[in-house]
């Protein structure tokens, strides 16, 4: 964990960056609700589950950067320092949080692969991204608990709990497919 | 993918990125002081006179890279006029199109290399300080490069889903193989890194 | 339209945002073994990607054994396996075992675990069921691939310039699984010696065709053409 980052550990940073890219260009799925959800918070759970604490809080940094610096990235295509200006951005500002509490409960967690990174992705993807999202839409829009709870918060939890189960299931398909392949775990 | 760039050479690309994203900084806080209705309607007409400078075509490439906030705006339309507070509700939209739009302004003027330019030079202090900051200006472009190369991997494997299966797409599925491909390619990457100068940034090591 | 046991393609052509990428078609396939060569860009793959229904031609219409195999995707496992250049970017799960059985399972199988398990026996890789994909070299990624296509039983084999990247030997070995097939072939290559003894040959350039007929004619002007031609590289430009 305090090791220094090396050339491996960067370039595996930058691959997981881009990969949360790519799954926010996958189609969307619609949920029987009526509402789309995307690929781009499973990748931000992959990061923890996948890499550990560290090394997916600055992979997920380093994606919300590139969107920052004005890259199209996020789901839906959008980018610069306009995905600031909605408030609803605690879940976009929230997504290094989630990747470290994924990643931080996937390295202390012990259990079936499938299982700890699921709950390690409810914990990161839902428990802590919201924690940042939901205090994020009551400051800035502003609004208080209930309306934000209503507005920016039950309306997602539906689909991410679908991502955290399929999060687990991918973590879990790739450490079948590559032994050793997670960091997180070694 | 959307590009958030602008189809036509504009006066705004000749001001310098630090000073464009200081003003975006000022004019936000300056839409989220003004609370009443008025203030936003004028704050969204200095923002409509900034996108017509230019031309229609630039107006019209705004007006399109507008269209993602078109969901936000309408959630929280539907709760003021569900709790019947249509003021406040008005004031929220407003701010946030006028805020959105300037932000997406100064990102459709700017390229990135005068936005990296701008990391850089605001990364400064932390250098002053002894931070390296060698690994985060590799790793963006790495990033930048690595997009397109999974992008292009995703769609080849959505490619063999569909070969072989009765759904046309694949969706979540690829995930897995996807971030296997990419940690395969991250030695080798790796690699190629080290062996022109790495994280020693060719000072030796 | 419509002939028993063929690829037919008529007047079929893609195109991206009118950009012409192979020009209307008009094909009759019913040789047992045919070759497709071309040189890089010159609309080999995605004439491929058309004759095995992945995409919908943009004008006119392909069919095989009369069956839209676009529209059709149920008709399109039985009637086109297709085999893509890179192995890595067609393994989608995690162990030989599950690669082999998605498949079939789409196809209906009963027990595709069984018939999975089955058809890497066939080959002598039974050990390989639960073997990690990722433990795989690259010939046994490619060979995974071709078994993982070949289980599903297609009366038909698009192979678009497979096991590139290859060392000699293993490239043999895999024409020579080949060339045991039953099955109809299109082999999709710029390799003129591996279509030897193939009954016909089609070149394409630049989305058309620029020859079409007994493979020996076809492959000795795309040879001479391809080493007369010097200026125009695809390092060009």
């Amino acid at each position: 964990m305090t090791k220094k980052i090396n050339e491996k550990d960067l370039v595996m940073i930058a691959l997981f960056a881009a990969l949360i890219a790519v799954l926010g260009l996958v189609p969307k799925l619609t949920l029987a609700s009526g509402i789309p959800i995307t690929a781009q918070t499973l990748g931000i759970m992959l990061c923890g589950t996948v890499l550990g604490a560290k090394r997916g809080f600055l992979a997920a940094a380093l994606f919300c950067l590139l969107v920052l610096i004005g890259l199209p990235l996020l789901a839906g295509g959008r980018g610069g320092p306009g995905v600031l200006m909605t408030p609803w951005a605690g879940f976009f500002v929230g997504f290094p949080v989630a990747a470290f509490v994924a990643g931080l409960v996937m390295e202390k967690m012990r259990g079936p692969v499938a299982v700890a990174a699921s709950v390690a992705a409810v914990a990161g993807g839902i428990v802590a991204l919201y924690g940042v999202a939901l205090p994020w839409y009551m400051v800035t829009k502003p609004a208080g608990p209930l309306e934000a709870a209503l507005v920016a918060g039950v309306p997602f939890v539906p689909g991410d709990l679908i991502k955290a189960v399929l999060a687990g299931l991918v973590t879990q398909a790739l450490a079948r497919a590559r032994p050793g392949a997670l960091l997180s775990r070694s | 993918m959307l590009a958030l760039t602008s189809p036509v050479k504009t006066p705004y690309h000749g001001l310098r990125a630090g000073l464009k994203l200081g003003l975006l900084a000022l004019a936000t806080i300056v839409l989220f002081a003004l609370g009443s209705l008025w203030g936003q309607v004028a704050g969204l007409a200095v923002v409509m006179a900034l996108y017509a400078l230019p031309g229609a075509r630039f107006a019209r490439a705004g007006v399109a890279a507008l269209r993602p906030v078109a969901l936000f705006a309408v959630l929280i339309a539907a709760f003021h006029v569900v709790t019947w507070t249509p003021v406040e509700g008005a004031v929220v939209v407003l701010r946030l199109v006028s805020a959105v739009a300037l932000a997406n302004l100064v990102t459709m003027v700017t390229p990135l290399s005068e936005m990296l330019g701008f990391l850089h030079w605001a990364l400064a202090p932390l250098r002053a300080l002894g931070v390296k900051t060698r690994g985060l200006e590799l790793a963006i472009p790495l990033a930048i490069r690595f997009i397109p190369v999974l992008g292009e991997k995703g769609r080849a494997l959505g490619e063999s889903w569909r070969a072989r299966s009765r759904h046309r797409r694949a969706g979540w599925r690829i995930a897995a193989p996807l971030a296997g491909l990419a940690m395969d390619d991250a030695d080798r990457v790796a690699e190629a890194l080290r062996a022109r100068g790495g994280m020693a940034g060719g000072t030796g090591k | 339209m419509g002939e028993a046991d063929a690829i037919e393609l008529d007047g079929a052509g893609y195109a991206v945002e009118s950009r012409e990428i192979l020009a209307p078609l008009t094909l009759c396939l019913v040789e047992r073994r045919i070759g497709i060569v071309g040189r890089n860009g010159s609309g080999k793959s995605t004439l491929a990607r058309l004759m095995a229904g992945l995409i919908a031609p943009t004008c006119g219409s392909v069919q095989v054994n009369g069956e839209d195999i676009y529209a059709d995707r149920a008709a399109a496992l039985r009637e086109v396996g297709i085999l893509f250049q890179n192995p890595d970017h067609q393994i989608i799960f995690p162990t030989c075992g599950e690669e082999v059985a998605f498949g079939l399972a789409q196809m209906g199988v009963s027990d595709p675990k069984g018939a999975a398990r089955a058809a890497l026996a066939e080959h002598g890789k039974a050990h390989w069921e639960g073997r990690p994909v990722g433990e795989l070299s690259g010939g046994q990624r490619h060979l995974l691939c071709l078994i993982a296509v070949l289980a599903m039983a297609p009366k038909r084999l698009l192979l678009d310039e497979p096991f590139a990247g290859l060392d000699i030997p293993t490239v043999r070995a895999l024409h020579r699984e080949i060339a045991r097939l039953k099955q109809q072939v299109v082999l999709i290559t710029h390799d003129p010696a591996a279509l030897a003894g193939f009954d016909r040959v089609i070149w394409l350039e630049a989305g058309g065709i620029r020859a079409d007929g007994p493979a020996a004619q076809v492959l000795a002007e795309f040879t001479t053409a391809m080493e007369g031609e010097d200026a125009g590289t695809d390092l060009a430009g």
